[in-house]
């Protein structure tokens, strides 16, 4: 009985991780706006406000960012456009520095193309470095113990083999 | 030894990426330094609405025809204030052609007894539009004043100006692309 028991707690044990992980995942995702107000937040949230430095036009109280989340609430109750829609209309208006999240198309791509390239380019110079300064590090040390041990086997063998008959 | 062989790919590479942005600043657009930038020049003015100073409603697209200068404004805005003066002189020489421009003032961000004071001081006769809600200033992108823009007869908007303009400044543009666009 206790043997069988002991078979069968991982599959228990697992199956409360799993549940566990679920209810976890499903508290904590975000389902998106479920209302018109919480959908206006979250376009304010992606939007820059076009006269302070770093704030979205949902944390400013500017009067251009006051303009702006009245604009955007009036086109979330009409209904007709989708967020895209909206942002894209308010970035026709006020160019792309409105976007707090640059897009990842054309020239604008490349603000987020550039740093991943230099992380590659960072990652491939150190493991260079690295492998350089690792390889002149043993050199400067020069023979280990092993190395003389093999050296010592090697010509040992040499010397204990019979000469090769002379050519005739 | 292995630095030196590394060097040239090194050099290339700075040198394809100082091409490349090279070749984007070749690519972009010249700035004649007239119009300030904006993503509707040259294209369909915003169909935006407001109210006149006399109650009556106020909207843009039935304004094709003519050529429309519309001058973003507060009465606060030092700047405004500046350039009040030379927008007067503009408006009498507009008024005295046959075919002049239709000037408006819109009002962004306050109220209609600060702008009816301040007209009646420092003079202007012209209809000015009350932006309520803002919805003219973001359609137009417009966020701090003063700002004028020039759209023509096709509804086409045609210039942008951010901070003051002068009256000579702003007859010229006109009158180039009057020349330019009929």
């Amino acid at each position: 009985m206790n043997t069988r028991a002991l078979k069968r707690w991982p599959g228990w044990v697992l199956l409360v991780i799993v549940v566990a992980g679920f209810l976890a995942v499903g508290a904590t995702r975000d389902s998106g706006p479920s209302t018109p107000a919480e959908r206006a937040a979250s376009i304010e949230k992606r939007l820059a406000c076009p006269t302070c430095d770093g704030e979205s036009v949902y944390d400013s109280r500017s009067t251009a960012a006051e303009n702006l989340r009245r604009q955007i609430r009036a086109y979330v109750d009409e209904g007709e456009l989708t967020d895209e829609e909206i942002i894209g209309t308010i970035e026709q208006a006020f160019g792309a520095r409105v976007l707090l999240v640059p897009r990842a198309t054309g020239l604008d791509a490349l603000a987020w193309a550039l740093p991943a390239a230099a992380l590659v380019c960072a990652a491939a110079g150190l493991t260079v470095t690295f492998r350089r300064w690792r390889r002149e590090a043993a050199l400067a040390q020069g023979p280990t113990d092993e190395d003389r041990e093999l050296v010592a086997a090697a010509l040992s063998q040499e010397d204990a083999a019979p000469p090769a008959d002379p050519a005739p | 030894m292995r630095a030196t062989r590394i060097a040239p790919f090194v050099a290339l590479a700075v040198a394809v990426v100082l091409a490349g942005l090279f070749l984007v600043l070749l690519g972009s657009d010249p700035s004649d330094g007239e119009t300030a930038e904006t993503n509707l020049l040259d294209r369909p003015a915003p169909d935006v609405r407001g109210v006149l100073d006399d109650g009556t409603p106020f909207q843009l697209s039935r304004r094709k025809g003519d050529w429309v200068v519309l001058n973003f404004f507060q009465s606060s805005c030092i700047p405004c204030q500046q350039e009040h003066p030379e927008l007067v002189r503009f408006v009498e020489a507009q008024q005295a052609r046959p075919d002049g421009a239709r000037f408006y003032t819109v009002v962004y961000d306050d109220t209609r007894e600060n702008v009816e004071e301040f007209f009646a001081s420092e003079g202007g006769d012209w209809p000015i539009v009350y932006d309520e809600g803002g919805s003219i200033a973001v359609a137009f992108g417009v966020a701090k004043v003063p700002e004028t823009w020039i759209i023509d007869p096709g509804g086409i908007v045609r210039f942008r100006a951010i901070s003051t303009v002068n009256a000579d400044l702003l007859g010229n543009t006109l009158q180039q692309l009057r020349e330019r666009f009929g």
